[in-house]
């Protein structure tokens, strides 16, 4: 039942914090990012929270709700919302700045570590390469390419909880779109920086990131493809 | 009484993290890899500012029949001869080769032809089909390279910090650096840096209805107006036909529902459900950004609304499967946030997108003062009077790669650290400190009255009338922000303080886009004077300059110089 008023229950300071409660108007159009938006403006002015673009392209505004990490603009609270109750809780395995406020500065540089970022052969003097958009190397790479960054499947990744040093859902499934790019040309030296347990054999394959990615992307898929790269290369010698 | 800071030094300060912030940073490293290069952004790297928000695409004249001429006449022609021909021309000669370093260099992959040649889309305004794109996200594959690439080369960098105030040198040489906040502290820093690139974009987001992402405050011009630095064309704000609209009470108001759908055919309707747009134009709904706005504002200002105050845009009476498809990230959007984009109509208003005005600066991104540089939305002179989508992120990233690697050919010969204007920076910490010693007032309320006064009497549809009244309302809100206090609950990642400091840049800068509306009589791009509603003079363009002294506005015209073609000529061959 819809009710006119949504119970809201916030994490507030930190490791040493407590459950803060508010209630706030419920109104049609509504997402849990207009819901904080309103804690903050109009009853309690300390809260603090991450957000920017609005719309689900930036990935800022990612936390906790209902025990499930999400994005918030896009979150309807009809959608979400458990007997008028809301608990808002910062995303998991990321240091919290603080109350939903998340540092995600580990997450960019694991993105860095399994060699997320492109190497070509080409400059900006040369012509585009001609690559078909129906080769199926291509296709695996596009599958793959639309993540924003938001960190949701990191925060839902058991394996990052119990190893502080694996690289992530988000961080390999950007290797992989580059595994698949034919225009990169640093396959073995990113087939080794994810290679081991900290990279693609930590995976458990649980799949809580292929569950909650907002882009319905699959980071497991991406994950056992490195896994089926890195032992072919591992077998003809090119991973020593 | 003194206030306490940290002091750090950087090579290069880069302010602001969109398109043109994240290529400097690479085009300074690469050009010059001994530099020390920071980049500092209101939120996380990779994450703020508008370029990552682009979903048409990037202008750039690649196709063996398409060239660097006709891209640049219809830039010209679109800002109504408003433009510094040289900015524009820069413009449309760098962007081939950002499409190149983007793609070759960087990893970026457009949309291909099956041929596997690069797909290029007619976009608006053009003569050519030119946009470059990757589906309807481009944006996110920009930055995302971008960012990367920025990540993987160890610049320094400072995420949650607001840049507060441009800092002189003590002598008056020019500018010594940036008195920062960190706002994950709320302490102050006071990066000293050789150069400074001013990046932070502009954002006319004092609109009740506006689509930059919501860091966007106009902080950038703020600081270069307060330090002495001229805005040009600053009464030219671009309204997007459709933003959505649900109430005040959803941030969801006023992002884009986007132009593709109307091309395709969608229908606008009144607040009756009946079409209107044949009324104001025989292309109806396809009619250019400009257009539709005004007769969607005039239909609103008759009183033909629904129930959110907006009208409806509808694709019910087209094949769903192939709106679905075809607008697939566009469904989605409406569908989580409870619209139908499919078979239901759809709240929507005309919305502010783009500032076409700002920071004057030459082609290679210096600005007046030693020191400064700027790119991007924080820039004014590329546009002219009207921005042609596409060439936005064109005008940010082509910039940002000449700001990077000026900068990092100015600093070596000509870059010291100057000695900084210290009580120059107190007073700016004390001014930021200002609201949590005053009691009393609600933000909230001083926010809604400056959407309401910017959207009614300086929007789309101004007169001399309204702008005075804008005018004095502006003037009267500020008096009220100075009477509204900030609890000190304390100063770690404050968003109520940020707000109040937010609205204090919007409120300035709103004044500097009165003062240019009330002196520009007559009507071209963008703006749109009730009383003097057709284009004036051509051959006699002059272009509108403000800067601040001693807490006035002075507003001056200076002639465009048409140094490359005047009005009724054109660069290509009949």
């Amino acid at each position: 039942m819809e009710t006119d008023q949504l119970s809201v229950s916030i994490w507030r300071g930190g490791d040493g914090g407590a459950y803060q409660t508010y209630q706030v108007p419920r109104l049609e159009s509504q997402t849990v990012l207009d819901v904080v938006t309103y804690i903050q403006r109009e009853i309690d002015p300390s809260l603090s929270y991450r957000f920017a673009c609005r719309v689900g392209v930036c990935g800022s505004c990612a936390m906790t709700v209902n025990g499930k990490a999400r994005w918030t603009c896009r979150t309807h609270v009809s959608r979400v919302a458990e007997n008028g109750a809301l608990t808002l809780n910062p995303l998991r395995n990321l240091p919290v700045v603080k109350d939903l406020v998340v540092d995600m500065a580990v997450f960019f540089d694991k993105w860095e570590k399994a060699m997320g970022a492109f190497v070509g052969d080409k400059t900006r003097d040369q012509a585009l390469a001609a690559v078909s958009p129906s080769d199926p190397k291509r296709k695996e790479a596009s599958a793959g390419i639309e993540c924003i960054g938001c960190g949701i499947c990191y925060a839902t990744c058991d394996v990052v909880d119990w190893n502080k040093d694996y690289l992530g859902p988000a961080a390999m499934n950007r290797s992989w779109t580059l595994i698949n790019d034919e225009r990169d040309v640093a396959r073995i030296p990113r087939l080794q920086a994810i290679a081991g347990d900290n990279g693609c054999l930590g995976c458990h394959s649980q799949q809580g990131c292929v569950e909650r990615c907002p882009k319905s992307l699959n980071p497991t898929g991406a994950i056992a493809g490195l896994k089926r790269h890195t032992m072919k290369a591992a077998l003809k010698g090119e991973l020593t | 009484m003194t206030h306490e800071f940290e002091q750090n030094q950087t090579d290069l300060l880069i302010l602001g993290a969109g398109g043109a912030g994240l290529f400097a940073a690479l085009h300074a490293s690469s050009q010059a890899p001994e530099l020390d290069i920071t980049i500092a952004v209101k939120g996380l790297l990779g994450k703020c500012g508008c370029t990552r928000m682009v979903q048409g695409g990037y202008n750039a004249a690649m196709a063996v029949d398409d060239s660097i001429e006709r891209h640049f006449m219809d830039t010209i022609e679109g800002g109504k001869w408003l433009n510094n021909q040289d900015l524009a021309w820069t413009l449309v000669n760098e962007a081939p080769r950002r499409i190149r370093e983007l793609e070759n260099e960087l990893g970026c992959f457009f949309d291909r032809n099956p041929d596997g040649t690069l797909h290029q889309k007619a976009f608006a305004g053009q003569t050519f089909d030119r946009t470059v794109h990757k589906g309807d996200l481009t944006g996110i594959e920009i930055i995302n390279r971008l960012s990367e690439q920025v990540w993987k080369r160890g610049i320094n960098r400072l995420e949650d910090h607001r840049a507060v105030e441009l800092i002189k040198a003590r002598d008056g040489s020019g500018l010594a650096g940036v008195l920062m906040m960190d706002m994950r502290t709320g302490s102050f820093r006071l990066v000293q840096a050789k150069a400074v690139l001013l990046a932070t974009g502009g954002g006319p987001t004092m609109y009740k209805y506006h689509t930059p992402s919501g860091d966007k405050s106009c902080d950038g011009m703020a600081m270069a107006l307060r330090a002495g630095l001229p805005l040009r064309d600053m009464e030219m704000v671009q309204f997007h036909p459709t933003g959505l609209i649900a109430g005040p009470g959803t941030r969801i108001t006023g992002t884009i529902i986007e132009e593709g759908l109307r091309g395709y055919g969608g229908h606008l309707l009144g607040g009756d459900k009946q079409r209107f747009m044949s009324r104001y134009d025989e292309r109806a709904e396809r009619a250019t950004r400009d257009i539709v706005s005004r007769a969607m504002y005039s239909e609103m200002r008759n009183g033909n609304i629904g129930p959110n105050g907006g009208l409806y845009i509808t694709m019910k009476h087209l094949d769903s499967r192939e709106v679905r498809s075809r607008f697939k990230g566009m469904v989605e959007r409406c569908h989580d946030c409870g619209f139908d984009l499919v078979g239901g109509d759809v709240e929507v208003v005309p919305t502010a997108h783009y500032m076409m005005g700002g920071v004057e600066f030459g082609a290679d991104c210096q600005t007046e003062m030693s020191g400064l540089f700027a790119a991007g939305e924080d820039t004014g002179g590329v546009h002219g009077a009207n921005r042609l989508g596409g060439n936005g992120v064109a005008n940010s990233t082509v910039f940002g790669g000449i700001a990077g690697d000026a900068m990092a050919k100015w600093v070596p010969t000509a870059g010291v650290f100057r000695e900084p204007d210290l009580d120059a920076a107190q007073a700016a910490i004390a001014a930021t400190l200002y609201p949590f010693r005053i009691d009393g007032g609600h933000m909230p309320d001083i926010r809604e009255k400056l959407y309401d006064v910017m959207w009614e009497d300086a929007g789309i549809l101004r007169d001399a009338e309204s702008l005075a009244r804008a005018k004095g309302s502006v003037d009267d809100l500020h008096s009220e922000l100075m009477r509204t206090g900030i609890a000190d609950t304390g100063k770690a990642y404050n968003l109520s303080w940020h707000d109040w400091l937010n609205m204090e840049s919007q409120i300035l800068i709103s004044k500097v886009i009165i003062e240019a509306a009330i002196a520009r009589e007559d009507s071209r791009g963008a703006h749109f004077r009730e009383d003097f509603p057709k284009i004036r003079d051509l051959e006699n363009s002059h272009y509108t300059r403000i800067t601040l002294r001693d807490g006035a506005l002075n507003l001056s015209t200076q002639a465009v110089d048409f140094n490359r073609i005047k009005p009724g000529e054109t660069l290509l061959d009949a």
